[in-house]
C-alpha cells in the first residue's frame, strides 16, 4: 500500500467510533495532567512566597530592634551597659543582612542596604570591644553612632511601607522569581521593584565609615608596602616573567589582563612553555611597579609522590631564596594530590612575621613549583622595627590557661582584621589533645588571639 | 470489516487538518510527560546535609564553570570567596551561592551536577580558599555572549579568562 493510501486507512479507522473514544479519552488524560501540573505548580510558588515573606518579615524584625538599640546605646551612661547594647546590636543587624541575602531581589538593587546593614554590624561590634575594656564612646564616635541610627529609622519607615504592600496582598514576592511562567506574572512586579530601588536611595549619602572593623571602608584603599622598584610596562614586566620562569622554559607569552584598580595594580599573562603539553601553561600575575610576581598556577598532572613534607619544605625555602625573598620560615602547610601548599612567614631576628605570607604549591614527585601566593607579603612586607617586649616571656605564660601544656613559644607579629598589626608572644600548647597557639600582647600583656590547630589527613592547618 | 465509504470530497480537507490537529495534541501531551518524568523540577538533588566548604564550592565552580580553563575556575571560586568578604553579599560561602538570582547555575540545578572524577573543580576550590585570586578581588563576572543585563556590562572589566570577564 502506498503512503497515501496508508493515510487514507488511518483517517477511515480513526472515523470510526472507537477510535474516537480512545482519542478523547486521551485529550482527557492530557487535559488532567496539564491541570493536576498547574495545582502542583501554584503549590511550589505558594511555598516559595511563604520563604520570601518568612525571610522579609525576619529583617523588618531585626532592623527594627537595631534601631532601639542604637538609640539605647546612645542613652546608657554605664560602659558595661552599652557594651551589652551593642553586642547585641551586632547580632541583630547580621541577622538582618542573612535574611536580607534570601530575597529574591537582584542583587545592585539591595547592595547599599546589605552594605549599611553590615557596617552598623562591625561598627556596634568594634564599639562594643571598646567598651568592654572599659573606654567609653568619643564624642565622634557618638555623632557617628547618631547618625547610623537615623539611617536606621529611615530604613524602617520604607521596609515597613514595603510590609503593608505584601500584607494586603498587592504585591507577591514569587512574582519576581518567576522566570517563564507568565501565568502568574502581574504588572505588579514592576512597582515592587521600584519601592525596593527606593530602599536603596535611603543611603545614597551616607559617609565612608572608618573605624576597625574588618569591612571598614578604608581597609580597601590600603597602600601595598611591599611593592618597591619602578613602573614598568607590559614589555619590562614580560621580561620579568621571563626571568621568574626561566629564560630557556618559556615559549610564548600572552597578555590577558590590566588590573588597574586596587593597591597592587597588575600585568596577566598567560605563559607557554617549552617541552610541555598546550594545557599545561603557567598563569602568572606581576606588579606594573617593580614586576614582583603577584600569584602564579602551573596546572600540570602531577604524578607519584617522591618527596616528602620536608623535602618540600626545603624545595620551597630554596626557590624563594633564589627569587629574592629571603629569610623565609615555613609555618603551615596542607597536602593534596601529591601537591603540598606551604606557607612561609618571613623571619627578622628570629621574630616570625606573620602579615608578610607567601604562600608556594610544590610538586611532590619533582619538586618543582606550581604555585605561589605573595599578594599578602608585597601587601605588608616592610623590614620593621623590633620594639623591646614590656614584659617578659615568664610574665607572659603566666597569663595562659594553666592546663595548658606548652611545647613551644617564640615572639610574633600577627596580623588583625584591621590592617594593624601587634607584636606578641607565641605560645604553642596542647590541651585535651587537642593544639593550641596562644598569643599574648608583649607590650600590653593581653591576651590577644587564640588559635586552635585541626590536624587533618592532608596537613596541619589552623581554624 | 471495511465499508465501502465515499470518496469524501469537500469534507477531506478538514477532516484531514482536524487529524493533523489531534495527533499534534496527543504527541505534545507525550513529549510533556517524559520531559516531566525525565526532568522532575520538584525533587531535590542535596545528597549530604554536611556538606563542608570545599565540597559546596567546588560544586558551585562545578555548575558554572565546568569546561573553563582552570585558571578560569580558581577565578569562580575566588569571585565567590570576595563576595563574603565584601558588605554588599552575604557572609557564607553559602549564603553567596544560594543567594536568590546570583548564580544561573544555581538557578537552574547545575550546581547538583556531580563532579567527574578527574575534574579539577576541586582543586580549584582548595586553590580558592587558600588565597588564590587571579581576578584581583573581583565580585562579578559574566559571559559576554550570553550577559543580556545592561547593568553587569556597566562594571569595569579588570580581566578576561576563557569564556568570562571579571568586574568590579
Amino acid at each position: 500500500m502506498s503512503i497515501r493510501d496508508k493515510l487514507l486507512d488511518f483517517k477511515r479507522r480513526l472515523s470510526d467510533r472507537k477510535m474516537y473514544s480512545i482519542v478523547i479519552t486521551l485529550i482527557a488524560a492530557v487535559a488532567l495532567w496539564g491541570v493536576y501540573q498547574y495545582k502542583r505548580a501554584a503549590n511550589l510558588r505558594q511555598e516559595l512566597d511563604n520563604q520570601y515573606n518568612r525571610a522579609f518579615y525576619e529583617m523588618v524584625g531585626y532592623v527594627n530592634n537595631v534601631e532601639t538599640l542604637l538609640a539605647k546605646s546612645m542613652i546608657s551612661t554605664t560602659t558595661q551597659k552599652t557594651a551589652i547594647t551593642l553586642q547585641e546590636a551586632w547580632r541583630q543587624a547580621t541577622m538582618a543582612q542573612t535574611n536580607l541575602g534570601q530575597l529574591p531581589v537582584s542583587q545592585p538593587v539591595l547592595a547599599s542596604t546589605s552594605k549599611f546593614l553590615t557596617q552598623v554590624g562591625d561598627l556596634s561590634l568594634t564599639l562594643d570591644n571598646q567598651n568592654i575594656k572599659g573606654t567609653k564612646l568619643s564624642d565622634n564616635q557618638y555623632k557617628t553612632v547618631e547618625k547610623l541610627y537615623n539611617y536606621s529609622a529611615a530604613l524602617n519607615k520604607s521596609l515597613r511601607d514595603l510590609q503593608s504592600d505584601l500584607g494586603t496582598g498587592r504585591l507577591r514576592w514569587g512574582e519576581l522569581a518567576s522566570k517563564g511562567t507568565k501565568l502568574f506574572s502581574k504588572t505588579s512586579s514592576k512597582n515592587m521593584m521600584k519601592k525596593i530601588e527606593t530602599l536603596n536611595t535611603t543611603f545614597q549619602d551616607y559617609p565612608t565609615l572608618i573605624y576597625d572593623g574588618p569591612f571598614s571602608d578604608h581597609m580597601t584603599t590600603a597602600e601595598a608596602r611591599g611593592l618597591t622598584g619602578d613602573t614598568l610596562n607590559s614589555e619590562q614586566a614580560k621580561e620579568k616573567v621571563k626571568k621568574f620562569l626561566g629564560e630557556g622554559n618559556v615559549a610564548e607569552i600572552k597578555d590577558v589582563g590590566k588590573n588597574d584598580s586596587g593597591p597592587i595594580k597588575t600585568f596577566s599573562y598567560n605563559v607557554k612553555l617549552k617541552n610541555a603539553p598546550e594545557d599545561q601553561d603557567v598563569n602568572i600575575g606581576v606588579s606594573q611597579k617593580g614586576g614582583h610576581v603577584v600569584w602564579m598556577l602551573r596546572n600540570r598532572t602531577v604524578g607519584e609522590k617522591k618527596l616528602d613534607i620536608d623535602q618540600a619544605k626545603k624545595a620551597g625555602r630554596d626557590f624563594l631564596a633564589e627569587k629574592g625573598y629571603e629569610s623565609m620560615e615555613d609555618t603551615y602547610y596542607m597536602t593534596q594530590d601529591n601537591v603540598a601548599t606551604i606557607n612561609y612567614a618571613y623571619s627578622q631576628k628570629g621574630v616570625t612575621i606573620y602579615p608578610d605570607l607567601i604562600k608556594v604549591k610544590v610538586a611532590l614527585d619533582n619538586g618543582e613549583i606550581v604555585g605561589i601566593e605573595a599578594k599578602t607579603y608585597l601587601s605588608n612586607h616592610t623590614v620593621r622595627e623590633i620594639p623591646v617586649p614590656k614584659i617578659t616571656q615568664a610574665e607572659a605564660k603566666k597569663k595562659i590557661n594553666e592546663n595548658l601544656e606548652l611545647h613551644g613559644s617564640g615572639l610574633a607579629f600577627i596580623p588583625t582584621d584591621y590592617k594593624k598589626e601587634l607584636f606578641c608572644y607565641e605560645f604553642k600548647g596542647k590541651l585535651n589533645n587537642n593544639d593550641f597557639i596562644v598569643y599574648i600582647n608583649a607590650l600590653t600583656g593581653e591576651e590577644e588571639d587564640i588559635l586552635m590547630i585541626v590536624n587533618t589527613p592532608n596537613g596541619v592547618l589552623t581554624m | 470489516m471495511k465499508k465501502n465509504r465515499p470518496d469524501t470530497g469537500s469534507k477531506s480537507r478538514t477532516g484531514r487538518i482536524a487529524t493533523i490537529m489531534v495527533a499534534a495534541l496527543i504527541l505534545c501531551g507525550f513529549m510533556l510527560i517524559i520531559t516531566d518524568l525525565v526532568f522532575k523540577p520538584g525533587s531535590v538533588f542535596a545528597q549530604n546535609s554536611n556538606i563542608s566548604d570545599v565540597q559546596l564550592l567546588a560544586r558551585a565552580i562545578n555548575g558554572e564553570a565546568r569546561g573553563e580553563p582552570y585558571e578560569g575556575q580558581v577565578a569562580v571560586g575566588a569571585v565567590i570567596l570576595n563576595r563574603t568578604k565584601h558588605p554588599d553579599f552575604p557572609k557564607t560561602i553559602a549564603g553567596v551561592i544560594y543567594q536568590p538570582g546570583a548564580f544561573t547555575a544555581v538557578d537552574d540545578g547545575q550546581i547538583n551536577v556531580p563532579i567527574d572524577s578527574g575534574s579539577t573543580v576541586v582543586r580549584a576550590a582548595q586553590d580558592a580558599l587558600n588565597g588564590w585570586d587571579p581576578t584581583y578581588g573581583c565580585i562579578y563576572y559574566y559571559n559576554p555572549a550570553t550577559a543580556t543585563s545592561s547593568w553587569i556590562w556597566s562594571r569595569q572589566v579588570v580581566v578576561k579568562i576563557g569564556k568570562h570577564n571579571f568586574a568590579r
